[in-house]
């Protein structure tokens, strides 16, 4: 009964502590995250992170119809190792997690008014909507994201290299 | 004759081992262990609690109202009961805790190691390359950590430094 009773006012305080913390905290997210890949990328809704739901493709044929119209540049935002190891067909790799060390290159190389869609693995990452969110940052305007990423374009059979 | 030999074989290992477990710098040391391991594996889960609740998602365990709850208040109960270890405030229970914490972990990665998936546990550090510890290699560590858990809910003795225990 003794123990009881002191793991009840530890866990108590654990928990009183965690959910004040998350409340007040830059950082914190929802009390329920979106995590039902039909509904769209999977997220904890954390408060730093801006899910772009606007910009969203979620259906992957019409990602392949402005694929094939040769208007956009598709952006592939996960590591430079799983990019290596198979993309889009013709896609610039821009890591999330290396933004710093090649946004200038790639700035140079497609100006602001260039129309880009990024990607990433598909609906259960959010670094295709973190990569667009910087890239407005940096003044670009015609963003789309590809919801389905990679795994999706290599599950419809669509050109990867 | 031969349990005989045996036992008495066995009897000066079993007392050392008894005494050494028995000793309080050895309890105070154990807890100071868990406690640091467990502030340790704290740290980057709560500074980044959304990727802690994507690794839960990952898991594929748990209902999606449950995955971000769980995502807030573990990371707290791991730093909470690893103060508590190492201040000395109900030892006995918060290594109770502890214990069940880290059988917890043990079916859930146990599980995931018999459906061969292969994944970031989120223990000590989040990898953002997608990055699997073995799995064997974190269930052998639980283990070490559950027996050594086990001898701070059982300890007899005195503790020491402690700032609320019975003992």
């Amino acid at each position: 009964m003794k123990t009881a009773k002191e793991v009840a006012i530890l866990l108590g305080i654990s928990i009183i502590i965690a959910f004040t913390t998350n409340y007040f905290s830059p950082v914190c997210i929802a009390l329920v995250g979106q995590w039902d890949t039909a509904q769209g990328v999977v997220s904890a809704k954390a408060n730093n992170v801006v899910l772009l739901d606007d910009l969203e493709i979620g259906d992957i044929s019409f990602g392949k119809k402005l694929y094939d119209g040769g208007d956009f540049v598709f952006v592939d935002a996960r590591s430079r190792k799983d990019y290596e190891a198979g993309h889009i067909k013709g896609a610039t790799s821009l890591p999330l997690g290396q933004f710093d060390g090649y946004i200038e290159a790639f700035f140079v190389q497609y100006p602001a008014e260039t129309a880009i869609i990024t990607y990433c693995s598909g609906r259960t990452c959010e670094d295709s909507h973190r990569l667009a969110q910087l890239l407005m940052h940096f003044g670009y305007t015609k963003i789309n994201i590809l919801l389905d990423g990679y795994l999706g374009w290599e599950t419809e059979g669509y050109p990867i290299e | 004759m031969v349990i005989s030999a045996g036992k008495q074989k066995g009897t000066p290992l079993n007392s050392h081992l008894k005494r050494l477990l028995g000793n309080s710098w050895i309890e105070l040391a154990i807890r100071w262990i868990m406690g640091l391991t467990f502030i340790y594996a704290s740290y980057h889960k709560i500074v980044a609690p959304a990727d802690f609740a994507k690794i839960i998602y990952g898991y594929d365990l748990f209902p999606n109202a449950l995955i971000n709850l769980i995502a807030i208040a573990v990371p707290f109960i791991e730093f909470i009961l690893g103060l508590s270890l190492i201040l000395g405030f109900y030892p006995q229970s918060a290594a109770l805790i502890f214990n069940g914490l880290l059988f917890a972990y043990t079916v859930v990665l146990s599980i995931n190691l018999i459906r061969g998936y292969e994944f970031d546990c989120g223990c000590f550090a989040i990898n953002s390359g997608n990055h699997a510890t073995f799995p064997a290699q974190m269930l052998i560590r639980n283990l070490v950590f559950l027996a050594l858990g086990l001898n701070v809910f059982l300890f007899k003795n005195s503790r020491r430094l402690c700032i609320r225990a019975d003992k």
